[in-house]
């Protein structure tokens, strides 16, 4: 395997003098291709501007970050991305959502649409490519933006706390589907949430992040067999890792 | 059985479609024409009950008895009004949405111009009226001006909202894919922008009749609203009455068809959606 994310020594401080907050390291990271890495920790420890960095999207104030060894100085355009508060635009459809992927990087969504059928279909949202982003629930609106996030195949998948808005129930469903979808295609996923338990399910590496200024306190390889099923979550092994994450967050006075 | 009724409504089994949507507009608004019935008959009745003299108010029938025998004249005014009107609303909008994007996008713009816009909102735009009466004379071309400037600034100030609320996450996914400006504008802000910037456009066109009204009140030889102050001066409120509807006619004709637009462009926005 080879290494697919880099971070070495990275910091984030906002705004500079008596004003500047330190929102985020120093942290060492690397993460191997194939992997699904979770960052886990309270709001507000800065482990969504950890993924924005990785993205391109913000500039370190220290360190460095490498995505398949090149040094991220603007944007990854060969990686996937999606928010708590999803990207579908209300003027299209489900399918037409999915396509602005494509027409923004400008393919050709023609050529995709026997994959967009089939992503909908891992997702369980057959039938719905014509409908409207506002005919749909709030679970399946995050399932098209799954879709929509992975419709160019990319390599590296950056989810920021993407079930963050989800009740309990619809929550616990689509892990399932983002667990196929990852299963299907291998990409190296980085995923961050607050949900201990969702976390070790979906994860092969944990990352427990510190409050802030966040720092990775320690990364936990989760050693269960997948698919992640019911069988698999009722098991000790599984409430055995939930149970010692727990105790982590305990010891830093957050639980 | 609850089913069955549902799914057979009498208007579409048996009339033609044009028969079925005005069944269903009858039904929804049936209350706003009986209103508006009952407005004018109170209104007609009234005048003989208080014994109001004709040079004061007149009756509705009177009013459209005096618009008939002077609907050339009304008519023509009508379109000179309605000219003004159009011309001013349309060159505010094709300068006001590019010059908002402008704003939106430029921090020496928005450090600049935009708060002496905002600061010149502050100002009635009207106030300028007999400035450019003087300086234009009567003709058609100040009256534009006008209505150009009470229009502008709700357009100008909407579309910098409108351009500048793109949600962070869609402006971080739009950067993600690597597409240029051009491309993530076609796509991306321009409809993300139309909502606020309708916003705008349904105020300004409230505003284009009367900025064209006044300006002819100040300094004019043709149009409704010298009409309406020459009518008034006869001691002919009849014909001042004639000319109001008409104003009130463009008015509603103007928000009407920006409203349609609206419809047609985004039908997809909850305010859209709500009122369908």
């Amino acid at each position: 395997m080879s290494t697919a994310v880099q971070i070495n020594s990275v910091s984030k401080t906002f705004g500079d003098g008596a004003a500047a907050v330190h929102a985020f390291g120093p942290a060492d990271l690397a993460i191997e291709a194939g992997e699904f890495v979770s960052l886990l920790g309270p709001s507000g420890c800065g482990k969504s501007t950890l993924m924005l960095m990785i993205a391109g999207l913000l500039a370190p104030s220290e360190g460095e970050i490498r995505v398949n060894a090149e040094r991220v100085t603007k944007p990854r355009t060969d990686i996937g991305i999606m928010f708590q508060d999803n990207t579908l635009v209300p003027w299209r459809h489900v399918e037409g959502n999915i396509a602005l992927q494509l027409e923004l990087r400008g393919l050709d969504a023609r050529e995709y649409h026997g994959r967009i059928a089939e992503l909908l279909k891992s997702v369980r949202l057959e039938g719905f490519e014509r409908r409207m982003p506002y005919e749909l629930s709030g679970g399946m609106q995050q399932r098209a933006a799954f879709c929509q996030a992975l419709v160019h195949s990319p390599q590296t998948v950056l989810l920021d706390e993407p079930l963050g808005k989800l009740d309990a129930m619809t929550r616990e469903s689509i892990r399932t589907d983002l667990q196929t979808l990852w299963m299907q295609q291998r990409p190296t996923v980085v995923f961050v949430t607050h949900s201990i338990e969702e976390a070790v399910q979906l994860s092969t590496k944990v990352c427990v992040v510190t409050p802030r200024p966040g720092r990775i306190d320690r990364v936990i390889d989760i050693d269960l067999p997948f698919p992640r099923d019911l069988e698999v979550k009722r098991g000790a092994k599984f409430a055995g890792y939930v149970a010692d994450i727990h105790g982590i967050f305990h010891g830093f006075g957050i639980l | 059985m609850a089913s069955a009724s549902s799914s057979a409504t009498p208007g579409r089994t048996h009339g033609p479609a044009w028969f079925d949507t005005l069944a269903r507009w009858a039904a929804k608004s049936w209350m706003l024409v009986l209103f508006f019935v009952c407005f004018f008959l109170a209104w007609e009745f009234s005048i003989d009950l208080f014994h109001i003299p004709p040079y004061i108010l007149n009756k509705p029938s009177e009013i459209v008895m005096a618009s008939r025998s002077d609907l050339h004249r009304l008519l023509e005014y009508t379109y000179i009004t309605g000219l003004e009107a159009v011309l001013g609303y349309a060159i505010a909008i094709t300068i006001a949405v590019p010059m908002g994007l402008a704003i939106a996008f430029s921090s020496i713009l928005r450090r600049t111009i935009y708060p002496f816009f905002v600061s010149i909102e502050m100002t009635p735009k009207i106030a300028f009226a007999p400035l450019f009466i003087s300086w234009l004379g009567f003709g058609l071309v100040p009256k534009v001006i006008i209505v150009f400037l009470v229009c502008f600034f709700p357009i100008v100030l909407n579309a910098i909202l409108a351009f500048s609320s793109l949600s962070e996450e869609l402006e971080r996914f739009c950067r993600s894919t690597g597409a240029n400006w051009a491309r993530v504008f076609w796509k991306v802000r321009l409809p993300a922008a139309m909502p606020q910037c309708f916003v705008g456009f349904k105020y300004a066109a409230l505003n284009a009749t009367v900025g064209a009204t006044i300006a002819e009140f100040i300094g004019s030889d043709q149009g409704l609203g010298f009409y309406i102050q020459i009518s008034t001066g006869n001691m002919r409120p009849d014909l001042a009455f004639a000319g109001i509807f008409l104003l009130t006619f463009l008015g509603l004709m103007m928000f009407g068809l920006v409203t349609l637009a609206e419809r047609l462009l985004i039908p997809w926005h909850i305010s859209v959606r709500r009122n369908a």
